[in-house]
């Protein structure tokens, strides 16, 4: 599946190739799983079997890499594309503080170890890594093209190229893997934050791969993301608009049937044995909306119908 | 590595070769500039407070700043309670709060300063009031009281409510700004306010973009502006000028700041008046309006006063050459006589009799005639070596913030003195800025990236933007001496405000006038 789809992608002009590619490149992450049994999987009954991960990254290695100049001036242009995951970004942080303030278990005084799933060009990555209570920070996403545009984006800040004084760890790195190819890095595990920011609506299966995550988590460790609500807005906004309308985004990047209600995943979160889920403070969810002239806003309420933010702790 | 003594050899050589001399054996590539997270040019009160509020914040405190000056700054606040600077502000209550905020106004020699309550603004040429009393309507500050002088402005910005504790009824504290700057530098010096590299004395040689890396890997700061001076060369996450109206750094960031020139010049003085300020309950600050520019007299303590006045640029140094009894006698005449008496004087009297003839013109001219208010204190003398006087200009910088820069204070705007802003305006900058940088830092931005300055943009640039329209219609407004411009101000802002479509008409004719 994802061969001819990259090869289209590549003929776009590189605005939308950019856009395309960001969402695109989460739903590499996916094709491993091998389907599973969970009721969450069950329930996604569409999209065609993926082929191997291994075939999908090494074409995406075939492919012009040597674009990523473009892609990277584009990924971090105050105008383009992913504005409005640039002016989402300080929220994501106040809703992890949030997350970390109401649990007990949490110390304070003790640096925290991010992981960040499909991190694409680092806009989230960076900034955790910046943060004064972080120890350090490894994004990871299969695509190579993104991978690049994550690393050279690195350099223009040197205080992202130093070591933490105190654990010797680098502040930030990347990886050009996905989940599963994490077995060839074993230290990277037992992080204390793995956050999953604008990915999960593009999983075909999320349930086995939530469960991977989870298994880079520490006890206590807690899983954050973020993403949007399936409903008839979220069709509005996503397919009819930015798909048909705008033609923003190439017909076919997001699968609405594929968008997951916040009582879905919590529901799933109760299933699991590694969660905390049912307690009160083992999970959370909080509805954020775009109001333009005004910016991201947090909305109560708004997570069943749009943009929300979801976390899942793990069982100490 | 090296041997102690060859160490000690390379430490007699200036810096620069000391550099070279020591980088290029040493390691094999070019030798990096030193790395700041904030780099500010100018310690004016604009710059030192900006960083001092950054200095004195939990999330900032850590952040490497260095302050760049070209003079030197150390402590200079007068101690003799009977001289006073002629370089003074009037800082409005929200000015004081920050400051506060911020714990410089514990330094400020409060014995040197002197809040006012009451503002007494009148026409010259029509003689027509205007009472400012803000116990009046709580709600209006000075900038507002003036915008309201302004027909059918849209003036809205610096509306903060009065607090309600004893400076609950204060227009504005009437500070000398060496005052003001050592309270600063004090409160960086000590206290709880983290270190901070101090480059004063320090020229700046040259602004430029960082090296080309060296290599696909290597540290990248092509986009990063690198200052370089006499100490050497720093690079800067975030160069803030704080650097006046000939900014350097806004000449780096290539941010253009379209204005116009007054023609006129500001004529400051320190005065000594008949009657102490503070022996009424409430202080009043005097403005008269001329034809040829405003004239104000500011309260300060002892029987001391504060002038600034606006005038043409041959009148202002004709007024500096005078003798210190003549000035004094012209400062009373500006205030007391007609607009045609003041002129007359300045250009046909002969220097050595302007003080018999003042005195006999004022003793013919009513209070009535002019509108003059019933307690204006009288100029008695004026103290040596305090007269001088400015250019007058309208700049306004087209934007504040560019790649890794932000503009402040004076590098941002210039505005005509006559409504006292100018640096109350750069310190509500800085407390904007400082904000913004505190948000980044919280929450993971690169504070010189755009994600971080932008909302500092547009926050102030509008403000500013506004205050300065008013101002400068003001200044167009009262510059001019007869004709319907004047009757319109006599009417009254109400009538003028009704006349609708002639609003404009008179607007214009008060900018073709000039």
């Amino acid at each position: 599946m994802a061969n001819p789809m990259i090869s289209r992608l590549t003929a776009l002009p590189s605005g939308l190739r950019v856009f395309a590619l960001r969402r695109f490149s989460p739903s590499i992450l996916t094709s491993t799983f091998a389907p599973n049994s969970q009721h969450l999987a069950g329930r996604r009954h569409h999209g065609t079997e993926s082929s191997s991960p291994n075939a999908a990254s090494s074409s995406v290695n075939q492919t012009e890499v040597s674009h990523f100049n473009t892609l990277a001036s584009e990924w971090w242009d105050p105008h383009g594309s992913s504005r409005l995951l640039h002016l989402m970004n300080p929220l994501r942080h106040d809703f992890i503080r949030q997350c970390l303030r109401q649990d007990a278990s949490h110390d304070p005084s003790k640096k925290i170890r991010y992981m960040d799933i499909g991190c694409g060009g680092g806009i989230f990555a960076e900034s955790a890594a910046r943060l004064s209570n972080t120890a350090s920070v490894t994004g990871i996403d299969p695509t190579p093209q993104v991978f690049a545009v994550a690393k050279r984006h690195q350099r223009t800040d040197p205080y992202l190229l130093e070591k933490n004084p105190e654990t010797g760890e680098p502040r930030l790195k990347y990886l050009n893997t996905s989940i599963e190819g994490l077995v060839d890095h074993p230290k990277e595990t037992n992080f204390d934050i793995i956050s999953l920011f604008e990915v999960i609506e593009h999983i075909q299966r999320p349930s086995p791969f939530l469960q991977a995550c989870l298994q880079h988590l520490k006890p206590g460790g807690w899983l954050i993301g973020s993403t949007m609500a399936r409903t008839n807005t979220s069709w509005f906004t996503t397919k009819f608009v930015a798909e048909e309308v705008l033609k923003m985004v190439p017909r076919g990047t997001h699968d609405w049937n594929q968008y997951i209600q916040p009582e879905e995943l919590r529901s799933w979160a109760r299933t699991q044995p590694d969660l905390a889920a049912s307690s009160g403070t083992g999970w959370h969810v909080m509805g954020v909306v775009y109001v333009p002239g005004l910016g991201w806003r947090e909305i109560n309420g708004s997570e069943t119908w749009g943009n929300y933010f979801f976390a899942m702790q793990k069982r100490i | 590595m090296a041997s102690p003594m060859l160490l000690k050899r390379l430490l007699v050589l200036p810096p620069a070769l000391r550099r070279s001399f020591w980088s290029s054996p040493s390691r094999n590539q070019q030798a990096l500039p030193e790395i700041y997270d904030v780099v500010c040019v100018g310690g004016g009160p604009a710059g030192l407070s900006f960083v001092s509020a950054l200095k004195v914040h939990p999330a900032t405190r850590h952040l490497k700043i260095a302050l760049i000056d070209s003079q030197q700054l150390k402590a200079a606040r007068g101690q003799d309670e009977t001289l006073f600077s002629n370089r003074c502000s009037s800082l409005t209550p929200s000015s004081v709060r920050f400051l506060r905020n911020i714990g410089a106004w514990n330094h400020i020699d409060e014995s040197r300063t002197a809040p006012y309550h009451v503002m007494d603004v009148w026409d010259g040429v029509s003689g027509s009031k205007i009472h400012f009393n803000p116990a009046d309507d709580q709600s209006f500050g000075i900038a507002d009281a003036l915008a309201m002088l302004v027909p059918g402005n849209r003036f809205s910005g610096g509306r903060k409510p009065y607090t309600t504790d004893a400076s609950g009824e204060i227009i504005a504290t009437m500070c000398e700004n060496t005052n003001l700057t050592t309270a600063l530098l004090e409160r960086l010096r000590g206290g709880d306010a983290a270190k901070l590299t101090t480059m004063d004395s320090t020229k700046v040689d040259s602004i430029e973009l960082g090296p080309t890396p060296e290599s696909e890997e290597a540290l990248d700061l092509s986009l990063w502006p690198v200052v370089t001076t006499s100490q050497g060369q720093i690079a800067a996450r975030l160069l803030v000028g704080a650097d006046g109206a000939n900014s350097p750094v806004r000449q780096f960031a290539d941010i253009p700041s379209p204005g116009w020139d007054y023609n006129q010049h500001g004529v400051v003085a320190t005065l000594d008046v008949d009657q102490s300020f503070s022996q009424h309950d409430l202080r009043t600050a005097y403005q008269r309006f001329l034809p040829t520019g405003p004239i104000a007299l500011l309260p300060l303590p002892n029987k001391k006063a504060s002038l600034v006045w606006s005038n043409t640029v041959q009148n202002a140094s004709k007024l500096k050459q005078l003798a210190p009894d003549a000035f004094v006698a012209m400062v009373n005449a500006a205030f007391r006589l007609l607009p045609a008496d003041i002129d007359y004087m300045l250009e046909h009297t002969d220097p050595s009799q302007l003080v018999s003839e003042v005195s006999w013109r004022i003793s013919n001219t009513t209070a009535s005639e002019t509108g003059m208010p019933s307690t204006l204190p009288q100029a008695i003398g004026v103290q040596n070596n305090t007269a001088a006087s400015f250019p007058l200009k309208m700049r306004h910088a087209s934007t504040y913030t560019g790649h890794r820069v932000a503009l402040v204070g004076d590098a941002a705007h210039t505005m005509h003195p006559l409504a006292g802003q100018g640096l109350n305006l750069g310190l509500a900058d800085a407390e904007a800025l400082a904000k913004k940088i505190v948000y980044g830092v919280e929450h993971g931005m690169d504070i010189g990236s755009c994600w971080c300055l932008d909302g500092y943009n547009s926050e102030r640039w509008a403000a500013n933007n506004a205050m300065l329209g008013v101002v400068d219609k003001l200044q167009k407004l009262y510059g001019v001496s007869s004709g319907p411009v004047v009757w319109g101000r006599t009417l009254g802002l109400e009538i003028v405000n009704r006349l609708g479509p002639l609003k404009g008409a008179l607007m214009g004719a008060a900018a073709g006038s000039r």
